[in-house]
């Protein structure tokens, strides 16, 4: 009992269940990765091709949202040679020659 | 439609595990071996079947052959049809196990205190892992990619070890659970990342009833449930039942292959449990590296039992025990190992060259924080409530039963673990303080089931149900 209310009030996972419950897959996608990234990682992959290389800038190489977006972005992956440049802190996505 | 495929892509796995135990385990009546009760058939089944199929995935790579469901279900039907002329020429099945419970119930409320909480811990490990897609970060970043990069190309495509895989962490992390997914992920014909999680509640059930069974062959229904309930009710136990980490799976096939291992070695009529108990403890390997460490910890029970048995039974079923042990493990990691090998991969972490005595000399300063940071786990109540020190009381007060019988091989496996564990820090290139605050916790789950069965044996003379 002490588990439960610890699991669900004290850590107050019940607020999360509750936004999680009604959603649809890319609902909860967008909910866990944060709706705002999630977004613009939507944006990104309308934006490339599924062939495209892509380089992050202004992102920690081990942060959990890198992580995240490398595999949001997959088949695209990241490549030395980079088709486009992936700005995280400003969630901007550009060419990379132009 | 989604849960419908994936409800049948379980039931395939559990048909393909049970004819694999049952190649292993059926025999005629004048040579029957460890009854099995139906949930732990089930279970076993299910694990093996998942294992078993990753198997055949990398397999398929080797001959460059696509992932389908038929493709990948039909070769099965041979082992299928070996079984049925087997029944047929021989009676040859799995012995099932149909002790019923006692008539007489002396704690019948107490027995319903403590299945309402089993169940009440595993509907909520289920409703947990199925409510959130994949999200955390080993998860996502180790495991989840690589389905989705085999579930992309229906294949391990060929790029992948020579290329592609040096693109995301852990390289050298064995496939069983990626290609675990990736099998659901093509039976269901979509990447639902949030439904595949099933794989990680149905091992922490199956630890479960595996425990329970374990005990209920030497004790009281309400004994066993008391210790199942100890287990599913600690935290951090549940927790990763949830979070699509391979801390369960590897736990699961751990603690099965040390089961078996153990009704061998108290039986020691048959060496089916044994050959079991190797196909287990190989897909511990081929679910995690640290599965390895398990391969060797049983390997060493089996050579410890059959040097002390040899003396009395010299027959060539003492002697073939440990080859066969080395023989089967060795043969299913083989096709990884292989692998591994041909394309260079290897951990970036750990250095198994560093394990000599200069080196390990010279790395004593790190045994500091590698037991820091351990008795901050075993003293801290958040994750595992009160069973690390229940567990050094329990041993304090019983330290003559602990290396008697059955329970001397459990204790000697802890230790083994324990220094194990102690032997990866020691050998790592990664900052140990980091290291070992992160991953502690982790490595004990991975021997978590044992240490309560342990405990259940130690405590069998002091708690009167």
């Amino acid at each position: 009992m002490a588990f439960f209310v610890r699991e669900l009030f004290i850590k107050n996972n019940i607020r999360d269940y509750e936004a999680l419950i009604s959603r649809t897959l890319e609902g909860k996608h967008a909910y866990v990765t944060g709706d705002k990234l999630y977004g613009f990682l939507s944006h990104c992959k309308e934006i490339m091709p599924e062939i495209a290389k892509y380089k992050f800038v202004n992102i920690e190489e081990g942060s959990l949202d890198r992580r995240r977006a490398v595999y949001y972005l997959y088949p695209r992956v990241e490549g030395k040679d980079p088709d486009f440049i992936i700005d995280m802190a400003q969630l901007m996505i550009k060419k990379a020659k132009e | 439609m989604e849960i419908v495929a994936l409800s049948g892509g379980i039931i395939a796995l559990i048909f393909i595990g049970l004819n694999v135990l049952h190649m292993v385990m059926g025999s005629s009546k004048e040579n029957r071996c460890l009854p099995l009760f139906p949930l732990e058939t089930i279970f076993i089944s299910y694990g093996i079947g998942l294992g078993f199929i990753s198997l055949e995935m990398l397999i398929f790579y080797l001959f460059g052959v696509k992932f389908t469901v038929y493709g990948l279900l039909i070769p099965w039907v041979v082992l299928i049809a070996v079984n049925a002329i087997r029944y047929v020429a021989h009676r040859d099945k799995i012995v099932i196990e149909t002790r019923t419970t006692e008539s007489e119930e002396r704690y019948k409320f107490l027995n319903i205190f403590l299945i309402s909480g089993i169940s009440l811990e595993a509907v909520y490990a289920f409703f947990r892992a199925l409510i959130k897609p994949i999200e955390s970060y080993d998860a996502v970043a180790i495991y989840a990619i690589k389905s989705k990069i085999f579930f992309i190309a229906k294949a391990i495509p060929e790029t992948y070890f020579p290329i592609l895989i040096h693109g995301f962490p852990h390289p050298d992390y064995p496939l069983n659970i990626p290609l675990s997914e990736t099998f659901f992920y093509i039976a269901m014909g979509s990447l639902n990342d949030q439904l595949v999680k099933i794989i990680f509640p149905l091992f922490f059930l199956g630890i479960l009833i595996l425990l329970y069974y374990a005990i209920r062959r030497f004790a009281s229904r309400t004994y066993a449930l008391l210790f199942t309930f100890l287990l599913a009710s600690i935290p951090h136990f549940n927790a990763y039942a949830a979070n699509a980490y391979q801390e369960l799976p590897l736990s699961f096939y751990y603690f099965s292959s040390a089961l078996l291992l153990f009704s061998w070695i108290e039986d020691k009529k048959s060496l089916r449990p044994l050959v079991l108990s190797a196909i287990m403890v190989a897909l511990a390997g081929w679910t995690k590296n640290e599965g390895l460490m398990y391969c060797a910890i049983n390997t060493v029970l089996v050579l410890f039992f059959s040097m002390r048995t040899i003396r009395k039974d010299m027959t060539w079923k003492t002697l073939f025990a440990p080859i066969a042990y080395i023989v089967i493990v060795g043969l299913l990691l083989l096709p990884w190992i292989w692998i591994k090998h041909k394309f260079g991969i290897a951990n970036d972490e750990i250095n198994l060259a560093n394990l000599n005595p200069v080196y390990l000399f010279n790395q004593i300063h790190k045994l500091v924080p590698i037991f820091y940071e351990l008795q901050k786990q075993l003293f801290g109540p958040k994750k595992w409530i009160l069973l690390w020190p229940v567990v050094i009381f329990a041993a304090a007060l019983n330290y003559r039963k602990l290396f008697k019988g059955i329970r001397g091989y459990i204790s000697v496996s802890i230790i083994l673990a324990f220094l194990g564990y102690i032997l990866f820090y020691m050998i790592s290139y990664v900052d140990v303080v980091f290291f070992a605050s992160k991953t502690w916790a982790r490595f004990l789950l991975h021997f978590l089931p044992l240490l309560v069965l342990w405990l259940a044996y130690i405590l069998k003379e002091d708690v009167k149900i």
